[in-house]
Protein backbone atom coordinates (compact mmCIF):
# COMPACT_ATOMS: atom_id res chain seq x y z
CA UNK A 1 0.00 0.00 0.00
CA UNK A 2 1.72 3.53 -1.26
CA UNK A 3 2.48 5.62 2.16
CA UNK A 4 -0.48 7.94 0.84
CA UNK A 5 -3.46 5.89 1.01
CA UNK A 6 -2.30 4.42 4.36
CA UNK A 7 -2.08 8.24 5.35
CA UNK A 8 -5.34 8.59 3.87
CA UNK A 9 -6.73 5.26 6.27
CA UNK A 10 -5.02 6.29 9.64
CA UNK A 11 -6.61 10.05 9.33
CA UNK A 12 -10.12 8.53 8.63
CA UNK A 13 -9.57 5.83 11.37
CA UNK A 14 -8.74 8.82 13.83
CA UNK A 15 -11.64 9.96 13.12
CA UNK A 16 -13.72 7.26 13.62
CA UNK A 17 -12.29 6.55 17.25
CA UNK A 18 -13.25 10.41 17.94
CA UNK A 19 -17.21 9.54 16.49
CA UNK A 20 -17.33 6.20 18.71
CA UNK A 21 -16.21 7.92 21.89
CA UNK A 22 -18.58 11.02 21.28
CA UNK A 23 -21.62 8.41 20.51
CA UNK A 24 -20.26 6.60 23.74
CA UNK A 25 -20.24 9.64 25.78
CA UNK A 26 -23.52 10.93 24.89
CA UNK A 27 -24.89 7.70 25.06
CA UNK A 28 -23.71 7.71 28.56
CA UNK A 29 -24.44 11.48 29.43
CA UNK A 30 -28.23 10.63 28.21
CA UNK A 31 -29.81 8.58 31.37
CA UNK A 32 -27.74 10.78 33.55
CA UNK A 33 -28.96 13.76 32.48
CA UNK A 34 -31.95 14.70 34.54
CA UNK A 35 -33.52 17.51 31.99
CA UNK A 36 -35.39 16.53 29.19
CA UNK A 37 -34.40 19.12 26.45
CA UNK A 38 -30.68 18.60 26.71
CA UNK A 39 -31.15 14.61 27.54
CA UNK A 40 -33.12 15.05 23.70
CA UNK A 41 -30.29 16.94 22.34
CA UNK A 42 -27.96 14.31 23.72
CA UNK A 43 -29.75 11.53 21.98
CA UNK A 44 -30.37 13.02 18.88
CA UNK A 45 -26.93 13.60 18.06
CA UNK A 46 -25.53 9.88 19.68
CA UNK A 47 -27.08 9.18 16.02
CA UNK A 48 -25.23 11.59 14.38
CA UNK A 49 -21.89 10.36 15.44
CA UNK A 50 -22.82 6.86 15.68
CA UNK A 51 -23.40 7.38 11.26
CA UNK A 52 -20.01 9.48 11.22
CA UNK A 53 -18.24 6.47 12.59
CA UNK A 54 -19.77 3.75 10.20
CA UNK A 55 -19.06 5.97 7.37
CA UNK A 56 -15.88 6.48 8.11
CA UNK A 57 -15.03 2.77 8.87
CA UNK A 58 -16.19 1.57 5.21
CA UNK A 59 -14.55 3.93 4.18
CA UNK A 60 -11.28 2.68 5.74
CA UNK A 61 -11.60 -0.74 4.66
CA UNK A 62 -12.23 0.70 0.44
CA UNK A 63 -8.75 2.22 1.95
CA UNK A 64 -7.53 -1.32 2.49
CA UNK A 65 -7.38 -1.31 5.97
CA UNK A 66 -9.74 -3.57 8.68
CA UNK A 67 -13.52 -2.57 8.25
CA UNK A 68 -14.41 0.11 10.81
CA UNK A 69 -10.11 0.38 11.27
CA UNK A 70 -10.42 2.72 14.37
CA UNK A 71 -7.28 4.27 15.67
CA UNK A 72 -6.79 6.68 18.87
CA UNK A 73 -6.38 9.77 18.17
CA UNK A 74 -3.00 11.40 19.45
CA UNK A 75 -2.17 11.47 23.39
CA UNK A 76 -3.01 15.20 23.92
CA UNK A 77 -6.57 15.06 21.93
CA UNK A 78 -7.64 11.59 23.46
CA UNK A 79 -6.99 12.83 27.40
CA UNK A 80 -9.93 15.26 26.12
CA UNK A 81 -11.90 12.87 25.08
CA UNK A 82 -11.15 10.79 28.30
CA UNK A 83 -11.45 13.61 30.32
CA UNK A 84 -14.84 14.82 28.80
CA UNK A 85 -17.68 11.71 29.63
CA UNK A 86 -16.81 13.01 33.73
CA UNK A 87 -18.36 16.03 33.34
CA UNK A 88 -21.16 15.82 35.47
CA UNK A 89 -23.44 18.87 35.06
CA UNK A 90 -25.96 19.28 32.18
CA UNK A 91 -24.78 23.12 31.79
CA UNK A 92 -21.08 22.04 31.50
CA UNK A 93 -22.09 19.24 29.44
CA UNK A 94 -23.35 21.27 26.68
CA UNK A 95 -20.54 24.11 26.69
CA UNK A 96 -17.53 21.81 26.92
CA UNK A 97 -18.93 19.68 24.29
CA UNK A 98 -20.61 22.17 21.80
CA UNK A 99 -18.14 25.39 22.68
CA UNK A 100 -14.80 23.39 23.94
CA UNK A 101 -14.60 20.50 21.31
CA UNK A 102 -16.96 20.09 18.59
CA UNK A 103 -15.86 23.33 16.57
CA UNK A 104 -12.35 22.15 16.85
CA UNK A 105 -13.48 19.43 15.55
CA UNK A 106 -15.43 20.98 12.69
CA UNK A 107 -12.02 22.79 11.80
CA UNK A 108 -10.22 19.48 11.42
CA UNK A 109 -12.61 18.09 9.11
CA UNK A 110 -12.35 21.30 7.45
CA UNK A 111 -8.40 20.53 7.23
CA UNK A 112 -8.99 17.28 5.36
CA UNK A 113 -11.27 19.08 2.99
CA UNK A 114 -8.59 21.93 1.88
CA UNK A 115 -5.92 19.33 2.01
CA UNK A 116 -7.55 16.15 0.46
CA UNK A 117 -7.29 15.24 -3.07
CA UNK A 118 -11.17 15.94 -4.42
CA UNK A 119 -10.63 13.58 -7.09
CA UNK A 120 -8.36 10.81 -6.22
CA UNK A 121 -9.87 10.89 -2.51
CA UNK A 122 -13.45 11.99 -3.80
CA UNK A 123 -15.46 9.20 -1.71
CA UNK A 124 -13.61 10.34 1.74
CA UNK A 125 -13.90 14.03 0.92
CA UNK A 126 -18.11 13.46 0.25
CA UNK A 127 -17.93 11.28 3.57
CA UNK A 128 -16.26 14.40 4.83
CA UNK A 129 -18.47 16.87 3.85
CA UNK A 130 -21.96 15.26 5.20
CA UNK A 131 -19.91 15.38 8.59
CA UNK A 132 -19.03 18.78 8.68
CA UNK A 133 -22.69 19.65 7.28
CA UNK A 134 -23.80 17.89 10.32
CA UNK A 135 -21.62 19.10 12.68
CA UNK A 136 -22.56 23.13 11.35
CA UNK A 137 -26.35 21.45 12.41
CA UNK A 138 -25.69 19.76 15.56
CA UNK A 139 -23.81 23.19 16.88
CA UNK A 140 -26.96 24.84 15.50
CA UNK A 141 -29.20 22.73 17.71
CA UNK A 142 -27.37 23.09 20.75
CA UNK A 143 -27.04 27.07 20.43
CA UNK A 144 -30.86 26.25 19.67
CA UNK A 145 -31.35 25.03 22.92
CA UNK A 146 -29.37 27.65 24.90
CA UNK A 147 -31.52 30.34 23.00
CA UNK A 148 -34.75 29.17 24.34
CA UNK A 149 -33.51 27.96 27.73
CA UNK A 150 -31.20 30.14 28.91
CA UNK A 151 -30.70 28.59 32.21
CA UNK A 152 -28.36 25.80 30.34
CA UNK A 153 -26.00 28.49 29.58
CA UNK A 154 -22.52 27.77 31.77
CA UNK A 155 -21.88 30.15 34.48
CA UNK A 156 -18.06 29.87 33.46
CA UNK A 157 -17.40 30.12 30.18
CA UNK A 158 -13.73 30.10 30.87
CA UNK A 159 -13.74 26.74 31.14
CA UNK A 160 -15.17 25.95 27.45
CA UNK A 161 -12.60 28.54 26.20
CA UNK A 162 -9.91 26.37 28.21
CA UNK A 163 -10.99 23.13 26.86
CA UNK A 164 -11.38 24.65 23.11
CA UNK A 165 -7.66 26.07 23.74
CA UNK A 166 -6.34 23.10 24.96
CA UNK A 167 -7.95 21.56 21.64
CA UNK A 168 -6.46 23.70 19.45
CA UNK A 169 -2.93 23.29 20.74
CA UNK A 170 -3.41 19.62 19.33
CA UNK A 171 -1.12 19.85 16.12
CA UNK A 172 -1.30 16.38 14.91
CA UNK A 173 -4.78 14.63 15.34
CA UNK A 174 -3.00 11.56 14.20
CA UNK A 175 -0.80 9.42 16.97
CA UNK A 176 2.38 9.51 16.04
CA UNK A 177 2.60 5.44 16.63
CA UNK A 178 -0.16 4.85 14.29
CA UNK A 179 1.49 2.83 11.99
CA UNK A 180 2.68 0.71 14.64
CA UNK A 181 -0.47 0.19 16.23
CA UNK A 182 -1.55 -0.22 12.78
CA UNK A 183 0.53 -3.34 11.94
CA UNK A 184 -0.79 -4.99 15.75
CA UNK A 185 -4.16 -4.29 14.93
CA UNK B 1 -22.38 -4.24 35.57
CA UNK B 2 -24.61 -4.68 39.00
CA UNK B 3 -23.63 -2.13 40.62
CA UNK B 4 -26.37 0.06 40.20
CA UNK B 5 -28.30 2.04 42.53
CA UNK B 6 -31.64 -0.25 43.42
CA UNK B 7 -35.15 0.35 44.79
CA UNK B 8 -37.35 -2.15 46.30
CA UNK B 9 -41.04 -1.82 44.98
CA UNK B 10 -43.62 -4.13 47.11
CA UNK B 11 -40.60 -6.46 47.82
CA UNK B 12 -39.16 -6.54 44.08
CA UNK B 13 -35.21 -5.46 43.60
CA UNK B 14 -35.12 -3.03 40.57
CA UNK B 15 -32.77 -0.48 39.27
CA UNK B 16 -33.72 2.83 40.77
CA UNK B 17 -35.41 5.55 39.21
CA UNK B 18 -33.04 7.28 36.35
CA UNK B 19 -33.25 11.20 37.89
CA UNK B 20 -35.66 13.54 36.47
CA UNK B 21 -35.89 17.37 36.70
CA UNK B 22 -37.87 18.39 39.80
CA UNK B 23 -40.66 19.55 37.63
CA UNK B 24 -41.76 15.74 37.49
CA UNK B 25 -43.45 13.94 40.37
CA UNK B 26 -41.90 10.14 40.23
CA UNK B 27 -44.35 7.36 41.02
CA UNK B 28 -43.76 3.48 41.36
CA UNK B 29 -47.46 2.12 41.29
CA UNK B 30 -50.03 2.18 38.71
CA UNK B 31 -52.49 3.38 41.56
CA UNK B 32 -50.24 6.22 41.91
CA UNK B 33 -50.89 7.67 38.37
CA UNK B 34 -53.35 10.10 37.43
CA UNK B 35 -54.98 8.02 34.68
CA UNK B 36 -58.43 9.40 33.60
CA UNK B 37 -61.19 7.36 31.82
CA UNK B 38 -62.35 8.42 28.20
CA UNK B 39 -60.69 11.12 26.20
CA UNK B 40 -62.05 13.86 28.65
CA UNK B 41 -59.16 17.09 27.96
CA UNK B 42 -57.66 16.40 31.28
CA UNK B 43 -57.27 12.76 30.23
CA UNK B 44 -56.17 13.64 26.79
CA UNK B 45 -52.98 15.18 28.23
CA UNK B 46 -52.29 13.15 30.71
CA UNK B 47 -52.26 10.20 27.99
CA UNK B 48 -49.50 12.34 25.90
CA UNK B 49 -47.56 13.36 28.83
CA UNK B 50 -47.36 9.81 29.63
CA UNK B 51 -46.26 9.18 26.54
CA UNK B 52 -43.65 11.32 26.58
CA UNK B 53 -42.08 10.25 29.60
CA UNK B 54 -42.29 6.62 28.20
CA UNK B 55 -40.29 7.69 25.44
CA UNK B 56 -38.17 9.48 27.76
CA UNK B 57 -37.41 6.46 29.53
CA UNK B 58 -37.03 4.38 25.99
CA UNK B 59 -34.27 6.88 25.41
CA UNK B 60 -32.74 6.45 28.14
CA UNK B 61 -32.82 2.63 28.16
CA UNK B 62 -30.97 2.82 24.58
CA UNK B 63 -28.65 4.51 25.45
CA UNK B 64 -27.74 3.02 28.56
CA UNK B 65 -27.75 -0.55 26.44
CA UNK B 66 -25.07 1.75 24.02
CA UNK B 67 -22.62 2.18 26.84
CA UNK B 68 -23.12 -0.78 28.70
CA UNK B 69 -22.04 -3.20 25.93
CA UNK B 70 -19.41 -1.53 23.80
CA UNK B 71 -18.34 -5.10 22.61
CA UNK B 72 -21.53 -5.72 20.80
CA UNK B 73 -21.32 -6.30 16.61
CA UNK B 74 -21.26 -2.72 15.65
CA UNK B 75 -24.36 -3.30 13.59
CA UNK B 76 -26.29 -3.81 16.96
CA UNK B 77 -25.15 -0.40 18.48
CA UNK B 78 -25.85 1.09 15.24
CA UNK B 79 -29.61 -0.22 15.57
CA UNK B 80 -29.31 1.50 19.21
CA UNK B 81 -27.77 4.41 18.18
CA UNK B 82 -30.87 5.01 15.90
CA UNK B 83 -33.45 4.15 18.35
CA UNK B 84 -31.80 6.92 20.29
CA UNK B 85 -32.72 9.16 17.79
CA UNK B 86 -36.38 7.85 17.33
CA UNK B 87 -37.04 8.22 20.81
CA UNK B 88 -35.56 11.67 20.79
CA UNK B 89 -37.69 13.12 17.95
CA UNK B 90 -40.76 11.28 19.71
CA UNK B 91 -40.03 12.77 23.01
CA UNK B 92 -39.96 16.27 21.17
CA UNK B 93 -43.33 15.35 19.01
CA UNK B 94 -44.93 14.47 22.31
CA UNK B 95 -43.84 17.20 23.65
CA UNK B 96 -44.83 19.67 20.83
CA UNK B 97 -48.70 18.08 20.73
CA UNK B 98 -49.08 18.57 24.84
CA UNK B 99 -48.28 21.77 24.93
CA UNK B 100 -50.54 22.49 21.80
CA UNK B 101 -53.22 21.11 24.00
CA UNK B 102 -52.42 23.70 26.70
CA UNK B 103 -50.48 21.08 28.67
CA UNK B 104 -47.01 21.35 30.61
CA UNK B 105 -43.68 18.83 31.61
CA UNK B 106 -44.68 17.67 35.20
CA UNK B 107 -48.37 18.49 34.65
CA UNK B 108 -49.46 14.42 35.68
CA UNK B 109 -46.94 11.81 38.13
CA UNK B 110 -44.74 9.87 35.33
CA UNK B 111 -43.11 6.39 36.25
CA UNK B 112 -40.00 4.89 35.62
CA UNK B 113 -41.12 1.26 35.26
CA UNK B 114 -39.64 -0.12 31.78
CA UNK B 115 -36.32 1.49 32.88
CA UNK B 116 -35.79 0.18 36.09
CA UNK B 117 -36.83 -3.46 35.13
CA UNK B 118 -34.88 -3.41 32.10
CA UNK B 119 -31.55 -2.05 33.39
CA UNK B 120 -31.85 -4.59 36.08
CA UNK B 121 -30.79 -7.13 33.70
CA UNK B 122 -27.42 -7.60 32.69
CA UNK B 123 -27.01 -8.98 29.50
CA UNK B 124 -27.54 -7.53 26.02
CA UNK B 125 -29.85 -10.25 25.21
CA UNK B 126 -32.33 -10.22 28.27
CA UNK B 127 -32.97 -6.25 27.87
CA UNK B 128 -33.47 -6.48 24.17
CA UNK B 129 -36.05 -9.14 25.23
CA UNK B 130 -37.44 -7.01 27.63
CA UNK B 131 -37.94 -3.71 26.58
CA UNK B 132 -37.80 -3.88 22.70
CA UNK B 133 -39.18 -7.39 22.65
CA UNK B 134 -41.57 -6.80 24.88
CA UNK B 135 -42.70 -3.54 25.81
CA UNK B 136 -42.24 -1.87 22.62
CA UNK B 137 -43.94 -4.96 21.24
CA UNK B 138 -46.76 -3.68 23.14
CA UNK B 139 -46.40 -0.45 22.23
CA UNK B 140 -47.38 -1.87 18.72
CA UNK B 141 -50.46 -3.22 20.21
CA UNK B 142 -51.65 0.45 21.94
CA UNK B 143 -50.81 2.67 19.09
CA UNK B 144 -52.51 0.28 17.12
CA UNK B 145 -56.01 1.18 18.39
CA UNK B 146 -54.83 4.78 19.89
CA UNK B 147 -55.46 6.97 16.67
CA UNK B 148 -58.69 5.90 16.29
CA UNK B 149 -59.56 7.30 19.51
CA UNK B 150 -57.83 9.75 18.64
CA UNK B 151 -59.85 11.08 15.46
CA UNK B 152 -63.04 9.91 17.07
CA UNK B 153 -62.23 13.16 19.63
CA UNK B 154 -61.67 14.86 16.85
CA UNK B 155 -57.85 15.21 17.06
CA UNK B 156 -55.75 14.41 13.72
CA UNK B 157 -53.14 15.82 14.87
CA UNK B 158 -52.64 13.35 17.06
CA UNK B 159 -53.01 10.48 15.91
CA UNK B 160 -50.86 11.42 13.11
CA UNK B 161 -48.27 11.86 15.80
CA UNK B 162 -49.12 8.13 17.33
CA UNK B 163 -49.07 6.72 13.52
CA UNK B 164 -45.97 8.08 13.20
CA UNK B 165 -44.41 6.90 16.07
CA UNK B 166 -45.70 3.21 15.76
CA UNK B 167 -43.91 3.45 12.18
CA UNK B 168 -40.29 3.81 14.55
CA UNK B 169 -41.33 1.48 16.56
CA UNK B 170 -42.00 -1.55 14.64
CA UNK B 171 -38.23 -1.45 13.74
CA UNK B 172 -37.23 -1.37 17.49
CA UNK B 173 -39.36 -4.81 17.76
CA UNK B 174 -38.26 -5.98 14.55
CA UNK B 175 -34.53 -5.71 15.21
CA UNK B 176 -34.62 -7.00 18.33
CA UNK B 177 -36.11 -9.59 17.12
CA UNK B 178 -33.77 -10.52 14.04
CA UNK B 179 -30.51 -9.69 16.83
CA UNK B 180 -31.88 -12.22 19.75
CA UNK B 181 -31.74 -14.92 17.33
CA UNK B 182 -28.18 -14.05 15.90
CA UNK B 183 -27.06 -13.63 19.78
CA UNK B 184 -28.75 -16.68 20.61
CA UNK B 185 -27.17 -18.60 17.71
CA UNK B 186 -23.77 -17.72 18.37
CA UNK B 187 -24.00 -18.03 22.20
CA UNK B 188 -26.88 -20.48 23.06
CA UNK B 189 -27.07 -19.26 26.62
CA UNK B 190 -28.20 -15.97 25.64
CA UNK B 191 -31.53 -18.14 25.72
CA UNK B 192 -31.57 -18.55 29.70
CA UNK B 193 -30.74 -14.95 29.60
CA UNK B 194 -33.95 -14.31 28.34
CA UNK B 195 -35.96 -16.96 29.72
CA UNK B 196 -34.61 -15.46 32.87
CA UNK B 197 -35.11 -11.82 32.28
CA UNK B 198 -39.18 -12.69 30.87
CA UNK B 199 -39.87 -14.28 34.25
CA UNK B 200 -38.13 -11.40 36.29
CA UNK B 201 -40.72 -8.96 34.38
CA UNK B 202 -43.51 -11.21 35.14
CA UNK B 203 -42.83 -10.45 38.84
CA UNK B 204 -42.26 -6.90 38.63
CA UNK B 205 -45.41 -6.82 36.59
CA UNK B 206 -47.49 -8.53 39.32
CA UNK B 207 -45.50 -6.22 41.62
CA UNK B 208 -47.07 -2.55 40.58
CA UNK B 209 -50.45 -3.63 38.53
CA UNK B 210 -52.88 -2.58 40.36
CA UNK B 211 -54.97 -5.24 42.71
CA UNK B 212 -58.87 -6.02 42.02
CA UNK B 213 -60.78 -3.02 43.09
CA UNK B 214 -58.20 -0.63 43.45
CA UNK B 215 -58.85 3.57 42.58
CA UNK B 216 -56.05 5.52 41.21
CA UNK B 217 -54.84 9.15 42.67
CA UNK B 218 -57.71 10.29 40.92
CA UNK B 219 -60.51 8.62 41.95
CA UNK B 220 -60.77 6.33 37.91
CA UNK B 221 -60.96 2.17 39.35
CA UNK B 222 -58.58 0.33 37.82
CA UNK B 223 -58.51 -2.72 35.71
CA UNK B 224 -56.08 -5.81 36.71
CA UNK B 225 -53.83 -6.97 34.02
CA UNK B 226 -56.56 -10.32 33.41
CA UNK B 227 -58.96 -7.63 33.08
CA UNK B 228 -57.45 -5.18 30.57
CA UNK B 229 -58.80 -5.54 27.10
CA UNK B 230 -55.89 -5.49 25.00
CA UNK B 231 -56.03 -5.36 20.66
CA UNK B 232 -53.12 -7.58 19.52
CA UNK B 233 -51.85 -5.35 16.28
CA UNK B 234 -51.08 -8.52 14.12
CA UNK B 235 -50.09 -6.35 11.27
CA UNK B 236 -47.30 -4.62 13.10
CA UNK B 237 -46.39 -7.94 15.24
CA UNK B 238 -45.96 -9.83 11.45
CA UNK B 239 -43.68 -6.88 10.17
CA UNK B 240 -41.94 -6.68 13.28
CA UNK B 241 -40.99 -10.07 12.01
CA UNK B 242 -43.03 -12.12 15.32
CA UNK B 243 -43.71 -15.85 14.31
CA UNK B 244 -47.25 -16.99 13.59
CA UNK B 245 -47.13 -18.75 16.73
CA UNK B 246 -45.74 -15.84 18.82
CA UNK B 247 -48.83 -13.63 17.26
CA UNK B 248 -50.49 -16.33 18.71
CA UNK B 249 -49.52 -16.43 21.95
CA UNK B 250 -50.14 -12.58 22.40
CA UNK B 251 -53.69 -12.86 21.19
CA UNK B 252 -54.25 -15.78 23.95
CA UNK B 253 -52.33 -13.58 26.71
CA UNK B 254 -54.77 -10.86 25.47
CA UNK B 255 -57.55 -12.95 26.38
CA UNK B 256 -58.89 -12.75 22.68
CA UNK B 257 -58.62 -16.53 21.56
CA UNK B 258 -62.33 -17.22 21.85
CA UNK B 259 -63.17 -14.23 19.52
CA UNK B 260 -61.04 -15.80 16.93
CA UNK B 261 -62.71 -18.05 14.36
CA UNK B 262 -62.17 -21.71 15.64
CA UNK B 263 -61.32 -22.58 11.63
CA UNK B 264 -58.41 -20.04 11.26
CA UNK B 265 -55.77 -22.31 11.34
CA UNK B 266 -53.17 -19.08 11.94
CA UNK B 267 -54.80 -18.16 15.21
CA UNK B 268 -56.87 -20.74 16.48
Amino acid sequence: MTSIVRSRAERLATFRSISVQLMEMLARWVPTTPEMEPKVLFGRHIWDFAQHADMLGRRTFELRAPLHFTLAPAADYQLLLTELPSVASTADRIALLYQGLLPGLANRYGHYLQTADAILDEPSVRIVERISADIVRMLAQSSELLGELPQFRCANSDQAREFGRREAMVAELVAADAGDRRMRA
Amino acid sequence: MDDFPKKTVRGVTLRADPPRESVFQVVQLDAEMHEYPGMVAQGQRERLHRHMSNEMGSLDIAAQCLSDFPQAPWELRLELARQAWDESRHVLALYRKLRKLGGRKGEFPIANFEWSVTCSLNTLAARLAVQNRTFEAGQLDLLGSLPRHWREAGDDEAAETLEAILNDEVQHVRFANRWLKELVRKEPGALLDVVRALQFLDIANQAISARDGEINAVGTPLATPQGKAIEVNIECRREAEFSEEEIRAAIRKAGMGSILPATDQRYA
